[in-house]
């Protein structure tokens, strides 16, 4: 069973504009017919400039919104219509919000937790110690939330959100406004979580850092819809088919110039310069510059992924070719399986949607 | 059923004990409050109690009387607000759509919400009420347990009253202040006694600004051991109650979630 499934959901908003009594309605698109599913014990990054939909689709997703239309599972349940159930099964982690008493310790959050989640006396001892332990928070356990550092929160934060091990959990940007030092922790908590107890981890963020460090697989979306989804590594390669050359010369080089080539920054003996490698081969670049001077040293480096992401932003939507290749790349290794999910998924929302009215008036 | 309420009473008590920790956090603050608002309702007792002496009756209803409405008013606003401190802030947490971070639960959202926060102050009115109808008024057994049942009903009529008012921001976008006014509107009404209103208005003390349920059925139900007005008092708390749970629920549909920092506690 996958752990998130998407199939064609949209969502609208309302939005009005104007001031005063001179107002009118404008429907806006926030999500544009997504379709994705995500494994269990996958480790996904879901990115996208700021309005692209990401927490739109993580709302809905968690069973806070309803959608438009189309249709959404996670771990089998329907999250707008078995809000309750599913909260049991999945964690939330919000950047932007604490479920943390402020004047109080994490201590006593835990605690109020385990009433929530209703969890058994001796389940919730252990599972706190081990807790405790693997996110290193014994030190400020019974230290009041308002007393702590960011870093320190937002660990409790997430040991919080798997106190009823949940299978999968959300995380919208959960380490902005962290020092290099506390990202680091954190990035390496949810990569070992990952890896060591099979979490899927269904992340949002601006930082390419926990990108790379997180998640194997990226989805980006733009305008609410997929843009790209795939490989990390692929990410670079396919998007700027660009290589960043670094050299240093033993004397100054001649004047460079190539078809293709961008130079970034010349600097008396140093160079650095961008290839694009759909224009030309990297090997006949090396082989210009070496006729340019004597070369001390040369670095090949893929972009930073910060470049290749804010590429990717400023695209107003892929073109209709490249992105009918990706659906039908993604159709080639998974087309009997999105089929498969896709008759149940609708056959499931359907099922459920007398349900759906009854969460609208009754908790 | 009975299981699931147990529990339910029992994360009551969790949030209680947790909101009343995160107040004393601040002990001054908390007790200077608490003072401060114990004060301010003996003031008002004071001024009646002068009025009391030059008038002894005032359309029936005696000195002993009155205290028991103040009494009955305070210490169900009290446990309205110490316990469902959130429904205070419903209009608030709708227009600014922070009710997410409470939808990510397994439980039931309006009573978990509103267990959410505790209003210091509040505990004042608790004290206030029980303690002066103790010492006043001096019950005897069978008059205080119903006091102590009424001052739940009375606590359920302001609760469901608050739910009801707050979930005009479904409809209103903001409706912050109107909320506000209303209730105002009806603790003004339902600490002087309902005989004072005839016609039209005691109408609306029933249905619009519900203080009847406060400053009639349940007095008259202590003055005379009424079962039969305490019964009153309890279906009218529980009519208040369900119209704030439907208006919430019915509301919901269209809310709109936010995206504010925010902390708990």
């Amino acid at each position: 069973m996958n752990a998130v499934e998407l199939d064609r959901l949209y969502k609208t908003f309302l939005l009005k504009k104007g001031n005063g009594f001179r107002r009118t309605q404008q429907e806006v698109v926030a999500v544009d017919s997504i379709s994705l599913s995500v494994e269990q014990g996958q480790s996904v990054a879901f990115i996208g400039p700021n309005g692209a939909g990401k927490s739109t689709t993580i709302k809905m997703l968690t069973g806070i919104l309803h959608p438009t239309g189309g249709c959404a599972q996670v771990l089998g349940l329907v999250p707008w219509a078995e809000r309750g159930q599913l909260a049991g099964k999945i964690g939330v982690v919000f950047g932007q919000r604490s479920q943390l008493w402020y004047h109080l310790p994490p201590d006593d959050t835990f605690d109020l937790l385990a009433r929530i989640y209703d969890l058994d006396k001796q389940m919730y001892a252990k599972r706190k110690a081990m807790l405790v332990d693997r996110f290193d928070l014994g030190q400020f356990i019974k230290t009041p939330v308002r007393k702590l550092s960011l870093g320190q929160r937002m660990r409790a934060e997430v040991a919080a959100s798997l106190l009823h091990q949940p299978k999968v959990i959300f995380l919208d940007e959960p380490t902005i406004g962290l020092d290099v030092v506390a990202r680091h922790e954190l990035r390496d908590l949810l990569r070992e979580w990952n890896r060591e107890d099979g979490l899927t981890i269904f992340l949002t963020s601006h930082d390419a850092g926990d990108i790379e460090s997180v998640s194997k697989r990226v989805i980006i979306i733009n305008h609410g819809s997929v843009v790209f989804d795939d490989k990390v590594s692929t990410l670079r390669r396919r998007y700027l088919g660009a290589k960043v050359l670094s050299l240093k010369f033993h004397e100054p080089p001649k004047t460079f110039s190539m078809p293709g080539v961008t130079v970034v920054k010349a600097n008396g003996y140093a160079l650095k310069l961008e290839v694009d490698t759909n224009l030309v081969e990297i090997e006949q670049v090396i082989q210009h510059l070496l006729r340019s001077g004597p070369v001390a040293d040369i670095t090949i480096e893929d972009p930073p992924l910060e470049e290749v992401i804010a590429h990717i932003y400023g695209q107003r939507k892929l073109d209709s070719e490249e992105q009918s290749c990706q659906e039908g790349k993604r159709q080639d290794g998974s087309r009997e399986a999105n089929l498969a999910t896709t008759s149940r998924l609708i056959s499931n929302c359907a099922s459920l949607s007398d349900s759906q009215a009854k969460e609208v008036r009754s908790p | 059923m009975l299981s699931k309420s147990i529990k339910y009473m029992q994360l009551a008590a969790a949030y209680v004990r947790l909101n009343l920790l995160a107040q004393l956090e601040y002990r001054g603050a908390f007790i200077s409050q608490v003072v401060s608002m114990i004060l301010n309702d003996v003031i008002w007792v004071i001024f009646w109690c002068l009025f009391f002496n030059r008038f002894p009756v005032l359309r029936g209803w005696t000195m002993s009387d009155f205290l028991t409405l103040w009494c009955l008013s305070a210490s169900g606003f009290g446990l309205s607000a110490a316990v469902f401190g959130n429904s205070l802030q419903l209009p608030v947490l709708i227009a600014r759509g922070q009710l997410d971070v409470w939808m990510l639960y397994p439980r039931a959202l309006l009573p978990h919400l509103l267990l959410g926060r505790m209003s210091a102050t509040a505990i004042g009115d608790i004290l206030f009420g029980y303690v002066v109808y103790i010492a006043v008024v001096h019950p005897d057994l069978p008059h205080f347990l119903l006091f102590a049942a009424l001052s739940l009903c009375v606590a359920m009529v302001f609760v469901g009253f608050n739910i009801a008012t707050g979930s005009l921001s479904f409809y209103l976008g903001n409706a912050e202040g109107l909320a506000e006014q209303l209730r105002f509107a009806l603790i003004t009404f339902s600490t002087y006694p309902s005989t004072l209103f005839e016609g039209a208005i005691k109408v609306v003390l029933y249905t619009l600004i519900p203080a009847g349920f406060i400053s009639y059925l349940p007095v008259e139900s202590l003055r005379s051991l009424s079962w039969q007005d305490a019964a009153l008092s309890l279906a009218g708390a529980l009519a208040v109650l369900a119209v704030g749970v439907a208006m919430f629920y019915h509301g919901m549909s269209r809310y709109e979630s936010g995206n504010l920092v925010e902390m708990r506690g």
